[in-house]
């Protein structure tokens, strides 16, 4: 399957695990351990519903009035030029025929080219697919830069005034919707105060400061709702470490301060299910991406999806819808992983009798 | 025996009012701590009022078809109580027909949620083993797909309109609401008076009617109020880009795109509108949070 | 639709003769239970599977009518287990479980149906049992509406007479819901619910544990009550040895999912053969002077073995104050050591040297035959 998962280092993650033994045991351990055996499962799992959303968006796509060949020659092109250029493009076909030839292509690890110039899938989502992983990172960090520290002061004191002013924030952030958010920050940011730019994109390469500037507004666009809807959960489940844990009262009763007690104890439990959530969610941050990299024009694969399905460039939305697919495969699986290194227990596959 | 059994009546109604002061009912407490549901609801029910009863009472100008002479009117202007856009419209009446789409949107796609979701899910839960294997596989392959991409998808396939866009959503919720009720169906079917009822001789279609579903029938409420928010949002965003409600139509999502274009001249256009729209999906969000903390919910 | 007398399907011919514990007379069994097994499989984070937890292990027994068997163990002996098995939620893994002289392992939905009425079931948990959002008049009448038995006003009638048999007032109590009634109340309903179709079998997993010990003793003496008037077989599950001693005619002890000891009430209790059985007496607080005297060291230590990884041999061997080598090696079988009363231990207490009157050996069950 032709995924980026490789590039996102799983094999590694799930070495990790391991604890340094010499070479022999440590496979034969890694071989049978619950953790490969986690990891193929899902993977097999994942194969029939990425072949399934994959199929699902040619459906949609079919569905779609008009087709790649009009959509590329414009309004002033006669039927018989569109004819011909459908049978150059292999549309006049059945569909679930070109349907199976591109999912075979897959399997053999060719995505196809654009239907508009002939470039390769593939290399329309390495060009693009790097400005969006660029966005996700740096939305990452900033939504856990807001989201860790607020929840740990309200939960240091429920009820204070730090709390209070944060939970009406984060509702106000979990209930705005992006394109209002984005709109709202170009509003203030790029026309009032003119401190970012409003549109645009410059290479990594070529300007670091420029580019991250260009990624400032459309990452704080995409992190702050989530950053609301995160910042409560880990607050609840804080409070709710700090409120009723044996372990918190006997931290308590040993004199250590609430402070020390909520970074040492209460945060490492509050942890499982916190990257649980935010893992799950990686699908819903990738749907933003879309609508972010459309908003401040950032040239990321979501950009390159909505024109794909605007000129119904079938094999560029497989391939980008695969490639999405994929990585949230991935992360999901690597989100479960990730208990076994926070957790031990889960790691051993011991079961609470 | 007589005797014993009165007694024993009385020794265990008074153990009963320890239990019943441990879990007091919601409607016990008094209406100041019902506040969390009472100003968010108030808030929805007056947003209700106005989009559904106002403009029967009071005459108020069309949203569509104004022209040239009362363009760009400013907020506060005799007769455009909020101005008037670039191209003459009355922008409270935009507003008010507009909510009634989005209000109208929400009631039809978490109905049609609740119901046709809550079917497949109830049903799945019910049938358990391969059929329900199946069944929400099939799901999944459907929520796993990014929600604006297929309602977009829908409805460029289908034309914009507001029906379109109740059927694009719904597509979109159905899977959803039935993730949903089938955990929560799940949970509920592992309890003991699901197996008491089994023992008693009910059919599995009578357990999942009488006791399945009214037990999940307030966090699937609630979940549908949470996601309603999440219906407004997608809604406008769809018609923010142009897919949704089709100018001249009034709709939050394309009064703020059109808003947006003309930001820096008269921010109000974009201001307005954006503040209607996050204030009626905090008010959703808040209300299901009350509720939440209410009833609990299936996650 | 009776299977006819000897049960010959399952090839155990040498069992269907002699009931395993002792049938007071020759007459067909109420509920015959034959090497049932019951296991789940124990699964991790993801759902790998982590091995199989075996939580009944080929265990046998009988019913007769109008009969009380308690069975008691401690939490993870597979006692609920067992009880769920026998009502086919979820059916067992091997064995056979016969009510009426009908197997009921591996029989279709529908039959299965017919069969539950006569077999009911109260649980422990007396919220867990009713449906919160259900009127206590409904919850007693759904076992007569889901049977069609009798018109709308039949019902209610039959209702009131079944709250008032348990103690409870239909006018006062038939509208509230559970939440609204008291532990020992809301179980008082569940029973109501559970004679409402004059079932033959009532099976109790562990009814009064979660009761206060005064309404416990009232929910006891209701059940004798019921008992003795409507001539009810009861399964009775409890941890506790004084609690079934009261409603049991016979008692078995479990350990780990198996049997160590079934007899007579009054055998067992006043001459335990067990030692496991003598450590649970001796827990119960209410000095019998003829039990009160053994030694100290007989008092049962430690923890319950994992189910997962049972000891080898004996079960209850490392936690015994006598096991010896043969514990470890050799998986000791109930045997017959007075009239009705066996034993599954390889070195019975002492002081009970009669064993040779009725050294009759008669293995009820082939134990491990199928591990």
């Amino acid at each position: 399957m032709v995924t980026p998962p490789t590039s996102m280092g799983e094999p590694e993650a799930a070495g990790e695990q391991q604890e340094d033994r010499g070479g022999l045991r440590w496979w034969a351990a890694f071989i049978s351990s619950p953790t490969l055996r986690l990891a193929v499962r899902r993977i097999l799992i994942a194969i029939p519903v990425m072949i399934g959303v994959t199929f699902l968006t040619a459906v949609f796509l079919n569905l779609l009035p008009g087709d790649a060949a009009s959509a590329l020659l414009g309004a002033d092109a006669t039927p018989q030029e569109i004819h011909q250029l459908s049978i150059k493009l292999h549309l006049n076909e059945p569909f679930f025929v070109r349907y199976w030839q591109w999912l075979v292509g897959v399997f053999h690890g060719h995505l196809g080219a654009s239907l508009q110039n002939t470039q390769p899938v593939a290399q329309i989502i390495g060009q693009h697919l790097p400005i969006t992983f660029e966005l996700i990172v740096y939305t990452s960090i900033v939504m856990l830069l807001i989201t860790i520290p607020l929840a740990m002061l309200c939960a240091r004191r429920p009820g204070g005034i730090v709390d209070r002013i944060t939970m009406i924030l984060s509702m106000g952030f979990l209930s705005i919707p992006q394109f209002v958010l984005g709109l709202l920050f170009v509003l203030v940011f790029a026309v009032i105060w003119k401190l970012f730019p409003a549109l645009g994109y410059t290479p990594i390469t070529q300007n670091i400061g420029a580019n991250l500037q260009d990624f400032t507004l459309p990452a704080f666009t995409i992190a702050l709702p989530f950053a609301g809807f995160y910042i409560r959960l880990l607050r609840a489940d804080l409070i709710e470490q700090m409120e009723s844990q044996d372990y918190v009262v006997t931290a308590r009763a040993k004199g250590f301060g609430s402070w020390y007690i909520l970074t040492r104890h209460a945060f490492r439990n509050s942890l499982i299910s916190f990257v649980t959530i935010v893992g799950l969610n990686v699908a819903q941050l990738f749907a933003y991406t879309v609508i972010v990299e459309e908003i401040f024009g950032l040239p990321g694969l979501g950009y390159q999806l909505l024109a794909g399905v605007s000129d119904r460039n079938t094999p560029v939305v497989q391939g980008i819808v695969l490639v999405f697919a994929g990585i949230v495969v991935v992360v999901n699986l690597l989100t479960d992983l990730t208990y076994g290194v926070i957790d031990p227990r889960v790691r051993y596959g011991r079961s609470a009798v | 025996m007589a005797a014993l059994l009165s007694e024993t009546e009385t020794t265990s109604s008074a153990q009963g009012a320890p239990v019943l002061a441990e879990v007091p009912s919601p409607r016990g407490r008094g209406w100041v701590h019902s506040l969390d549901i009472y100003i968010p609801g108030g808030f929805l029910l007056a947003m209700l009022f106005i989009c559904f009863v106002w403009p029967y009472l009071y005459k108020i100008p069309p949203p569509v078809g104004g022209n040239i002479l009362t363009a760009g009117l400013p907020v506060g202007s005799p007769g455009h109580i909020l101005g008037t856009t670039v191209v003459g419209n009355d922008i409270m009446s935009r507003l008010i027909y507009g909510g009634r789409t989005s209000f109208e949107i929400i009631f039809a796609v978490q109905g049609i949620g609740l119901v046709v979701g809550g079917t497949i899910g109830v049903t799945a839960a019910m049938l358990r083993g391969f059929t329900e294997t199946i069944m929400m596989r099939i799901l999944d392959v459907i929520i796993a797909f990014p929600a604006i991409i297929l309602v977009v998808v829908i409805v460029l396939g289908l034309g914009a309109s507001e029906g379109t866009l109740i059927w694009a959503l719904s597509v979109v919720g159905i899977p959803i609401f039935a993730r949903v009720s089938r955990a929560g169906a799940v949970t509920v079917r592992e309890q003991t008076y699901i197996v008491a009822a089994e023992l008693s001789g009910s059919k599995r279609w009578r357990i999942a009617l009488r006791h399945v579903v009214p037990n999940i029938m307030t966090s699937l409420l609630t979940f549908a109020v949470l996601g309603a928010g999440v219906v407004v949002i997608i809604e406008a965003t769809v018609s923010f880009f142009g897919y949704g409600i089709p100018l001249p139509g009034p709709s939050w999502g394309n009064m703020i795109a059109t808003g947006a274009q003309t930001m820096s001249t008269r921010p109000s256009l974009l201001l307005i509108p954006s503040i209607v729209l996050l204030a009626t999906v905090i008010a959703l969000n808040m209300l299901g949070e009350a509720m939440r903390r209410r009833w609990g919910t299936v996650r | 639709m009776t299977l006819n007398g000897s049960g010959t399907s399952g090839g155990t011919a040498t069992l269907s003769g002699t009931a395993p514990a002792g049938a007071p007379n020759g007459e067909k069994p109420l509920l015959e239970v034959r090497n049932l097994v019951q296991e789940f499989p124990i699964r991790n984070a993801g759902g790998v599977k982590g091995g199989m937890l075996q939580a009944v292990s080929d265990v046998s027994f009988t019913l007769h009518a109008g009969e009380s068997l308690g069975v008691v163990g401690e939490t993870g002996s597979g006692k609920s287990t067992l009880a769920r098995s026998i009502i086919q939620a979820p059916s067992p893994k091997s064995g056979e479980v016969i009510f009426d002289g009908i197997n009921l392992v591996g029989l279709q939905r529908r039959q299965m149906e017919r069969l539950r009425r006569h077999m009911q079931m109260v649980f422990q948990d007396p919220y867990g049992s009713l449906d919160p959002k259900w009127k206590v008049s409904d919850i007693v009448a759904e076992p007569l509406v889901a049977y069609g038995l009798g018109s709308r006003s039949q019902r209610k009638a039959r209702v009131a007479e079944l709250l008032e048999l348990v103690g409870l007032d239909p006018e006062v109590h038939g509208d509230r819901r559970p939440g609204q009634l008291s532990g020992g109340q809301a179980q008082r309903v569940a029973i109501a619910r559970a004679i409402a179709l004059n079932p033959q079998l009532v099976i109790c997993d562990e009814p009064v544990s979660s009761l206060d010990v005064l309404v416990q003793a009232q929910v006891l003496n209701l059940f004798e009550k019921l008992r003795q008037e409507l001539g009810l077989a009861y399964l009775f599950i409890a941890h506790d040895l004084a609690l079934v001693k009261q409603v049991s005619d016979r008692v078995v002890v479990m350990y780990l999912g198996k049997f160590c000891e079934i007899g007579p009430s009054d055998s067992l209790y006043t001459e335990p053969l067990h030692p496991y059985t003598l450590a649970l007496l001796k827990s119960v607080p209410d000095p019998d002077p003829e039990i009160g005297r053994v030694q100290s060291e007989d008092v049962i230590s430690g923890e319950l073995p994992s189910p997962l990884d049972p000891p080898s041999g004996c079960r209850f061997r490392t936690r015994c104050p006598l096991a010896q080598a043969r514990c470890a090696e050799e998986v000791p079988e109930l045997r017959e050591l007075r009239k009705d009363h066996f034993v599954a231990c390889h070195f019975p207490l002492p002081g009970n040297d009669d064993r040779d009157l009725t050294a009759v050996g008669s293995t009820v069950a082939p134990d491990e035959a199928s591990a």
